[in-house]
């Protein structure tokens, strides 16, 4: 997969026809084979633009940025990322008419290690849901699976899922990147940043940080597209697609097959109900 | 039972942690103003007896109910943790008990999933007029929290702060 010509194009094609003030894309790092977001305002700088396979990001972050809110933004989305578009879009974070979409019929991208990545190879909708101009051949939906760590992990005993989590509270260090990394956390104050609450204390403890993950992923639940880039952005390297995932399955398998993102309009699992809803876990 | 009393009680999620021998659990129970806690009044009222184990926070609706708040009870004080509000259709607000009715399968969910027995949280519909059932409700969670032994959730290092 490799759309950098296309890319380049189309900015180019932006710029001169003044429809964007600022292009967000990918640029590769300078010093490895990595790519890193870019900002793009002169139409000179075009040519750093790229696209591959390890454009791993997920841009849509970038809307809520200084550099980008009330201007005119061209947008490489990917099938995830669109998903998460469409989420800001209905939650009214981000205006439809001030973006320039670029939607990516994506073939899944590869991690540092070079393997392609766990949620590209379960991926349900790798073409763009929302764009202005696709680029690629579009695959259409693919079948939903359980993440294969999940299935794993539930099916393992109460007691060793217990000190697995514990181990990853325990290392979890509270420094929020994954808040601060997510495109669907866009809360100016978040609840898990009041350090002189009593609620959710900041202090780097086992506690506070099974408390502020469980929040989060709860906050997050029927919202999030697993984009990874909590992931990618922890320090630690815990694994947190597995709260994620785990939510995705139990809202996907309860709640008529609901995927956060996928339609348009569509504001999340929690902003609805059905009579169908599974009722016997409540005496 | 003498059986079961003479074994010592330990955690179920960490068998390593045992009960002092005189545990009594603590449940945290969140009722809605207008069918459960009512409902509640009417067991007492109706002098029926019901374990003292649970502590009852008032709430204007099911839906009201925050999982952070399921979260924060277990985090602190609580063994257990019971919601309880209108059946299905008497919602005081209509739709309230709906919307939460899909929040508490997801909280109870990710909890087990993350390592509690699925018996710490649990949730009943309770209306206005059925002081009985509360009183069954009660002594249910609370016998099944019994049983589970005491929930040793990070406590320790909260208090040692």
């Amino acid at each position: 997969m490799d759309y950098t010509n296309q890319i380049r194009e189309i900015a180019t094609r932006l710029f001169t026809e003044d429809k964007i003030d600022v292009f967000v894309g990918y640029r590769m790092t300078g010093f490895d084979d990595n790519q890193v977001p870019a900002l793009i305002r002169d139409p000179k700088e075009v040519s750093q633009l790229v696209f591959t396979d390890k454009s791993v990001f997920n841009l849509t972050n970038y809307l809520k940025n200084e550099h980008t809110r009330n201007k005119r933004v061209g947008l490489v989305v990917k099938g995830c990322d669109s998903r998460s578009l469409n989420l800001l879009l209905t939650e009214s974070q981000v205006k439809r008419d001030k973006l320039y979409v670029i939607g990516i019929a994506c073939e899944g991208v590869i991690d540092e290690a070079g393997n392609k990545m766990q949620n590209c190879m379960e991926c349900v909708v790798p073409d763009a849901v929302v764009y202005d101009e696709m680029v690629g051949t579009p695959k259409g939906k693919q079948g939903y699976q359980v993440n294969a760590d999940i299935h794993e992990l539930a099916s393992k005993e109460l007691v060793e899922r217990r000190a697995y989590f514990e181990e990853i509270f325990e290392n979890c260090i509270r420094c929020n990147a994954c808040r601060h990394s997510c495109p669907m956390c866009y809360c100016a104050k978040c609840c898990i940043d009041q350090e002189t609450s009593t609620l959710y204390n900041g202090a780097n403890t086992k506690s506070s940080a099974f408390h502020a993950l469980m929040t989060w992923s709860l906050h997050l639940a029927g919202r999030c597209v697993d984009c990874r880039n909590c992931e990618k952005a922890c320090p630690s390297h815990l694994p947190l697609h597995l709260l994620h995932k785990w939510n995705e399955r139990v809202i996907f398998e309860n709640f008529q097959e609901h995927l956060a993102g996928v339609q348009e309009g569509d504001r999340g699992a929690f902003y609805k109900y059905s009579m169908q809803d599974p009722n016997d876990f409540i005496m | 039972m003498e059986a079961v009393a003479n074994k010592q009680l330990v955690s179920i999620e960490k068998p390593e942690i045992a009960a002092p021998p005189d545990w009594e659990p603590v449940i945290i129970g969140i009722l809605c103003n207008w069918c459960s806690y009512a409902g509640s009044d009417l067991t007492g009222t109706s002098r029926i007896q019901y374990p003292p184990n649970i502590r009852i926070i008032r709430v204007p609706c099911s839906s009201r109910v925050d999982p952070w708040f399921l979260i924060k009870s277990l985090q602190t004080t609580a063994d257990g943790v019971l919601v309880s509000g209108c059946h299905p259709g008497d919602c005081h607000y209509i739709s309230g008990n709906y919307y939460a009715r899909r929040r508490f399968l997801v909280t109870k969910k990710l909890l087990n999933f993350v390592g509690f027995h699925e018996d710490r949280i649990q949730f009943s519909w309770v209306s206005a007029a059925e002081g009985p059932k509360f009183a069954q409700v009660v002594a249910k969670v609370t016998g099944d929290i019994k049983k589970l032994g005491p929930l040793h959730l990070y406590k320790k290092e909260n208090f040692e702060k």
